[in-house]
This record gives C-alpha cells, structure tokens and sequence, in this order.
C-alpha cells in the first residue's frame, strides 16, 4: 500500500494534460508542505475563537461591574504573573530558534532548543502552581467560601466572577502549555526516529506555531487580568507576603 | 472486471487481512463517507423512535403512555440525536466525504488519516451521548431514566441544576464539535489545495461551494459552543459563577455563547442541502445552470451574514431592546441569497429538458416545503409576531419544514442521485417515486397543523395541553404515521437497491460535473483513472446533452 | 543559506528585545502615564505584542490567504464582541435585576 511509506521524496506528482498539450502538475495530499501549515492556521482559528469567547465573556461582566473587577485584579501576584510573561517570552524564542537550526541542518542544536523550551514551560506550570496554591491559602480558589455566594466570606458579584475567569482561563492556558509539552516530546521522538527531518520539517514548524499561539494568548491573559487593576495600588503585591 | 473501492483500500495503518478490519481502518473517503451514512442514519431512526414516542403521547390531552418527565427526556433524545449526531455531522460528513474529492478531481481529502480520526472522534461522541441512556433504574415496575431532561439547547441555569445525567450529553456535544471541526478543516484544505488543474473557484460545482461554506462555518462557529459547554460543565462541577444567578451570572449570556454556534449551524445544514439541489436541478433539467455565480456568492453570503444574525432566538430572553432591533434588522437578510438561489433554481428549469426521475421529485418537493419553512422564518424574524410565536409549535412547524423539509428531503434527494455513483447499482425508480409521494403527503399531514396550533398558541415541549388542540396534534399523529412508513418504506427500496439492483452505466443520469466521469461504477480506489486538466464550467449543456466529453484517460474528445 | 541563517537568529534576537520593551512599558505604565486609560493602554500594548508575535515569529508576514483567513476570524471575534457589548450598554434591568445587585 502505497501510502504506508513515509518518504515523500518517493512520491511522484501526477501531470495533467490540456487541449493544447501543455502539462500541469497536479497537487496530491501527499508531501503537500503548504497544505499542512494551512490546516494548522485553522486549527489555531478555532483556538483564537475559543479564548476571543472567553474574553468576550469576561469584558461582559467588566462591563457590569468595572470596580470589582479593578479591585480583584489588584489582588493578584503581578510578581508571579510577570515572571511567567518572561518565561514564556524566552521559550518563544528558544522554540523559535530551535526551528531555524533544524531548517539549516543542525538537528542536535534544534533537539536542545526543544528541551530549553520543555524546560521553560516546566517553569511556567511551576510558577503557576506556587500562585495557586498561595491563592487557596489566601481563601480564594474555586469551591472556597469566598467565591460561593450568600456567606460571610463572600466577594461581591464582579469579584467572584473575575476569580471565577481568571481560575477558568490560566487553567485552561495551563492545559495548553501541558499538551504543548507532550507535542514537543512527541516532536522530539519523530526527530529521533528520523520522520522529521530538515527537509521535512512540517510538524516541527506547526508546533513551533501552536507555541507561538500559547503565547499570544498570555499576551492578552496576562494584561487583562493582572495589570487593569495595578493602578490602585502601584505595584503592590497583596497576597502571597 | 476492474476493482472498485468495496475491493480494496486504503488503511491507517497496518495491511489487516479481514474485510472488517480493512473497513475499520480505511482512509479512503468513499468509505468512510458510507459508514457516516450508516452510523447517522441508524441513529436517524432512533430519534424517530422518541418523536412517534411523543405523538402517541400527544394524541389526546393527559397523560396517556409515558411519564411527564420521560416526555421531558423523550425531546431531548430527538433533539440531541437529530441536531448532533445526525443532521450538524450530515450532508458534509457522507457527500462531502464521497463525492467533493471527486467532483474537483483529487484522489482524497487532503488529511485521510486525520479523516479517519475524525470519524472515531464522531462515534466516540456518539457513544458518550448515548451512554447515559443505558443509566436507568427500576422503580415501581417503571423505567426511571437518566438522560438529560434540559432539550438539547441546555439552557443556564436549568442544565445546571438538573440531576439527571447531563454531563455526558455536554461532553459528547464538545466532542462531536471537535468532529465536526476536523471535518470542516480538512474540506477547506482539500478545496483549496486539491482542486485539479485548471479548475478556479468558479470552475467548481456549486455542491463544493456549498461544503466550502459550511466549512467555514464549522470551522469557526463550533468553538465557540465548544467553549460554551466547557464553561458550563466548569460552572457545574467547580461553581465559577459566570452562568449562575445567585453569583451574578449572566443566563443570557448563555443563550448568547449558545446560539452564536447554534444558528449559523442551521446555515451549515442547509448550504451543502442548497448545493445538493444546484446539482439536481440542471442535471434533470439538462440546461446550464442558471446564475452560476449568483448560487456560488449567494452561498459564501449565508454563511457570512449567517454568523450576524443569532439573537433573533433571545428575543423574549431578556435581552435590550437596542440589539432585538439589531438582530432583526440582520435576520431579513438571510432572505435576499436563499430568494436569489430559488430564482434562479426556477430560471434554471425555464425552457429546459426536465426529467422528473426520483431526485429531481425530491428537488421539486423540497422547493415547495423549504419555499414554506422560510418564509415562514421570514414572519418569526420580526420581533412583533415573535413575541406571541416563540416557543409555540409555530415555530416547530418553521424548524422542521426548513429542516426536515429541507435539509433531510436534500439528503434523500442527494441519496437517489448520487445512489448509482456509489453502489454501481439502480434502486427501482417505481417504488422510489411511490417512497416519496408517501412521504411528501405525510410530511405535510404532520407539520402544517401545527402552524395552525402554535398560532393559537399551542406551546412547544409540553407534556399537556388543553382540548380545543387536540385536532391538530391528532391530525399531526396520523400524519407521522404515513410518514414513517413512508421512510420505512424508502429505506427498504434503497435497500433492495444495493442488493438486488440493475448494475448501471459511470453516468446514468447524463449529468456533467467530474464525478460522473469516473472509469467504472463504484468508483476505483484512486478515483479518476488520470487528473483531467479542467478548463470548463462544470454544467456545459447543448440540446440536452454534456458537452465536455472524456476517454479513458480523462482527455477531452468532444 | 549561512548568512540567511545569521539574518533570522538575529531578527528573532531583536523581536525578542523589543517583546521584552513593551513587556517592561506594561509593568510601569499602570503607576508611570495615562493612568486613567491603564485597561485600554494595556490592551493596545497587548495588540502590538501580538502584531510582533504573529508578523515574526509565526510568519505571517507575506501569507497572502492564511492572513485573510486569520482577519476573517479575528473580525468574527470582533463583531461577536461589538453585538454583545452593545445588548451589556443597553441592559435595560439593570434596577429590577438580581444579577447586577444580590436579592436582599
């Protein structure tokens, strides 16, 4: 069965003939580089559609209640936060640059560039965790008193539902750099086994975008939900002291 | 005796020995396009099952069989399956798959093996949305289910609060979505990078113009309800709020994130039904097509304006006045493309050959009940009548003759037409002719009364209702009798068809586009026997005849 | 090939340097300038972040149909906000509603 075999270079386009005999090669799906960086974009529209419902559900409710929500945002670690942006910021380029070397040849140097950017993303996730956890000692995590609604401990409307988006939305980015990873170890193992190659970098490519797609979504995260509120309280960090 | 795609195939992976395995693991578009069809519509049926279930309920006012609240769960069944399991994965996922690679001339689509995948990912969501039918117990000596009660639009805060088993429904629901994604991803790829030689956007037949719009509907509305259902499984099991009035959660919004998915999916239903129709009606007509590029914008239109135009469904949900009047304003659009298309339906057929085999009946059918369930769309558009329509069986009757009359009778149409393309085979045209008089009758003995109903303010999803509408619900049960036995009895034809039919010609019906030009019928398994080079528009009539004309090898002769 | 190479780690190097400068201006700009406007200057920092992003590193640039198809969705996304943001201006319960202020 033809398709069985994964070299492309054995694969051998059809031409096709027109009336005057002249000969157009005909596109198969098969070694089809264009096609697969095509499909991925959409596949990471269908991700920006996802995070844009999300963001529209959050600036819904930043609308009904502005000062809760700058109240909330205030009391996030921007400390945390920020490091993370860094984090992320460097595991772009590292996951960039690992790229550029397996399109140049250099296959050892680009595997490297993975780990870097599998190690970042470990940082990212521990980081993240840190700021949970110091969130549910500080009372504030889904599920605790302080984001049901009709005790004592209770936030106001807009506080409980910011709380209530920022757990849903980290976590869902947090998801993200977690499938990213086991795409950059399968990555890994297809360099290895020899199915990606520098000429045949296609996969190597796509995932380098999708991490680039995990960033740009922090770049908007991260502003929407630790910065707005920063002007109350200039540079302050609340909680985790 | 060359072999045909049921010979050989294609696989994921491996080179399996046995004819099941082989099917299972098949890349190859045909067949899975043909196990779509198979899976759907065995469902189909079963949704059926839970509509006559409600008929026979409704047949005199109280309570006559079921439980009010297996009633609850019997809608939500029909809704469930018919929406997400049948008519959302449909027309896209069988005659996309079979015939768009071979109506623009590529071997397959342009990711088989994600292909593959996608129709696991369907039966995956298939299974996790029937699961939770088989989570009953027994009290008293009567069934108690589980399955969801809230209808299958899962309205905030009810789905919240609700104990039976909606978590699996709105797993399945994500999953079926993330299918239906796939699908339209890779559609899009293969139109806009498999197309053979030559053929441009306007050189296609309209049938891919409609799957390409689809496509982009599939592609970038379904995340959002995607979303939406992971946000209110969250809301359910964690509380963040965002859909729960006690923590100042908007239910609204709900229906908003709902129906931003949920109305362009009508349009996605419809358009590759409208394309369906584009290639019927000059096939059986032996005329060009009428305004080719009007039908091909008109659909790239729907899909457009259909994104813009949800809220006509929140009408009385609370929402400002200032977008109701947004909304509406919208809604009128939709008409002017879908009137543009029938029009030129209509001028297609002026002074043509027509040909009134089994899918050109189906065709014209379908002219008269979605000429009905649209413009009927058209009077619950206006904010006005929707106030006293909403949520009666006025709008039930809109829904189903646009849908079911519609989109399903496209689908049989499609099937008829499109029947000796992949079996080879000729079903027996008498009886597939009677097939559709039985159920064009019955359609119309079962929907129209509830116009009629909802009117005077029958509303939809009760258990009950009060003497004076017991007519109309009696007229409409005996009209769902004729109809199922009018389906019963389609599928028995067609069944006899595969077994027993006259093997056929590659192009029985004298149509033009590219997948009536294949060597053998059933098709081989790389489909056309070379690439032809495409530098014609794909419905060339002259007197009644094809003008492009192949041999063997996919040259020109004419 | 070489130099081409040379050429694009040293783009990446200067992409890097200016996300990391507008990283820098939204930390300080909340307490430093146009403090009444902090959610709206965050936000246009973040756009120009992702304009750098997308151009760059996810090579969009000279992608004539991935581009369209990536403004075809960023305006859907757009125009969902616009519509909603609209029915949220024109809440019209906003006195009788229980989600706006508790039920007493």
């Amino acid at each position: 069965m033809a398709h069985d075999s994964h070299d492309s270079h054995e694969y051998v386009p059809e031409i096709a003939v027109d009336r005057d005999g002249n000969q157009h090669e005909v596109q198969g799906w098969q070694g089809d580089t264009y096609g697969g960086k095509l499909g991925f974009w959409l596949f990471m529209l269908t991700e920006v559609m996802m995070f844009g419902s999300m963001f529209m559900v959050l600036s819904y409710y930043f609308h009904l209640h502005p000062q809760d929500f700058l109240d909330a945002s205030a009391g996030l670690n921007r400390v945390l936060g920020g490091t993370n942006t860094v984090v992320l910021l460097v595991s772009a380029l590292t996951m960039g640059l690992g790229l550029l070397k397996m399109r140049n040849g250099d296959v050892k140097g680009a595997k490297l560039m993975i780990w870097a950017t599998i190690l970042l993303a470990l940082v990212f996730l521990g980081v993240k965790a840190v700021e949970w956890t110091a969130e549910y000692h500080h009372g504030i995590f889904l599920g605790l008193d302080a984001l049901q609604s009709g005790n004592e401990h209770s936030l106001p409307f807009g506080q409980i539902l910011f709380f209530g988006m920022y757990f849903s939305m980290t976590g869902l980015h947090g998801v993200h750099i977690i499938i990213g990873i086991g795409l950059m170890l399968w990555l890994l193992k297809r360099i290895n086994s020899g199915k990606v190659t520098p000429e045949h970098n296609i996969l190597h490519f796509n995932i380098a975008l999708y991490w680039d797609l995990v960033h740009l979504i922090w770049v908007f995260v991260f502003p929407y939900f630790y910065m707005i509120g920063a002007g109350d309280i200039a540079g302050g960090v609340i909680h985790g002291h | 005796m060359s072999k045909s795609y049921f010979d050989e195939t294609h696989c994921a992976f491996g080179h399996p020995k046995s004819t099941f395995m082989q099917w299972m693991l098949t890349i190859d578009h045909k067949r899975i396009g043909i196990m779509y069809a198979v899976v759907m519509f065995t469902f189909f049926f079963v949704a059926v099952a839970a509509a006559l279930t409600m008929r026979f309920e409704l047949f005199a006012p109280g309570q006559q069989f079921i439980e009010a609240q297996t009633f609850n769960q019997a809608f939500t069944l029909h809704g469930v399956i018919m929406v997400f399991l049948f008519i959302i994965p449909g027309i896209p996922a069988v005659f996309g798959n079979i015939v768009m690679p071979l109506m623009i001339g590529a071997k397959d689509v342009s990711f088989p093996r994600l292909n593959w995948f996608t129709f696991w990912l369907y039966i995956l969501g298939c299974i996790i949305a029937l699961s939770s039918l088989f989570n009953f117990s027994i009290a008293d000596g009567s069934v108690v289910f589980n399955f969801a009660d809230t209808g299958w639009t899962f309205y905030a805060p009810y789905s919240l609060n609700t104990d039976t088993n909606v978590v699996t429904t709105l797993v399945a629901a994500f999953i079926l979505g993330m299918a239906s994604i796939l699908t339209g991803l890779n559609f899009l790829v293969t139109i806009h990078r498999l197309r053979a030689p030559g053929m441009d956007f306007f050189k296609m037949p309209l049938f891919v113009w409609g799957i390409y719009a689809t496509a982009w509907i599939q592609l970038l509305a379904t995340p959002v309800v995607g979303i939406t259902l992971v946000l209110a499984l969250l809301e359910k099991y964690f509380g963040i709020g965002i859909f729960d009035p006690s923590k100042g959660g908007d239910p609204v919004l709900f229906q908003h994130l709902f129906w931003i998915y949920s109305h362009p999916a009508v349009y996605l239903m419809i358009l590759p039904a409208f394309g369906i129709m584009s290639e019927i009606i000059p096939a059986f007509s032996r005329r060009e097509i009428f305004g080719y590029r009007t039908i091909a914008l008109s659909s790239a239109s729907i899909a457009g304006v259909g994104y813009l135009v949800w809220g006509h469904h929140l009408f009385t949900s609370g929402m400002s006045d200032m977008a109701k009047t947004i909304f509406s304003f919208l809604t009128f659009f939709v008409a002017i493309p879908t009137g543009i298309k029938f029009y030129d339906w209509i001028a297609t057929m002026y002074k043509g050959k027509i040909v009134l085999d089994t899918p050109m009946l189906w065709a014209l059918g379908t002219i008269i009940t979605f000429a009905i369930g649209g413009l009927s769309g058209v009077t619950i558009a206006m904010i006005g009548s929707d106030i006293h329509l909403q949520d009666t069986y006025y709008t039930i009757a809109h829904f189903h003759y646009a849908m079911l009359g519609g989109v399903v009778f496209l689908f049989f149409a499609g099937i008829h037409y499109w029947f000796p393309l992949v079996f080879g085979k000729m079903y027996s045209e008498v009886q597939a002719k009677l097939a559709f008089v039985i159920l064009f009758i019955g359609f119309n003995f079962l929907w129209f009364p509830m116009f009629i109903a909802g009117y005077l303010g029958m509303p939809r999803r009760y258990f009950d209702y009060l003497p004076e509408f017991q007519i109309y619900h009696q007229f409409s049960f005996w009209g769902a009798i004729i109809f199922v036995v009018g389906l019963v009895y389609m599928f028995y034809v067609l069944i006899q068809g595969i077994r027993n039919g006259k093997p056929t010609t590659p192009n029985p019906w004298n149509a033009t586009t590219l997948e009536w030009h294949l060597p053998t019928t059933p098709p081989p398994l790389e489909n056309h026997t070379k690439v032809p080079y495409v530098d014609f528009r794909p419905y060339e009539y002259h007197h009644g005849q094809p003008v492009v004309k192949f041999d063997e090898n996919m040259k020109r002769i004419d | 090939m070489v130099t081409n190479y040379k050429a694009e780690k040293a783009s990446y190097y200067k992409v890097l340097l200016g996300l990391l400068v507008l990283t820098a201006i939204t930390f300080v700009q909340p307490s430093m300038f146009l403090t009444h406007y902090t959610f709206g200057m965050q936000m246009l920092i973040g756009t120009v972040k992702a304009w750098i992003i997308l151009m760059y590193y996810m090579h969009l640039k000279g992608e004539v149909l991935i581009g369209w198809t990536v403004i075809f969705a960023v305006f859907l996304v757009a125009f969902f906000f616009a519509i909603v943001m609209i029915d949220v201006n024109y809440f019209q319960f906003a006195d009788v509603s229980h989600i706006t202020s508790p039920a007493q």
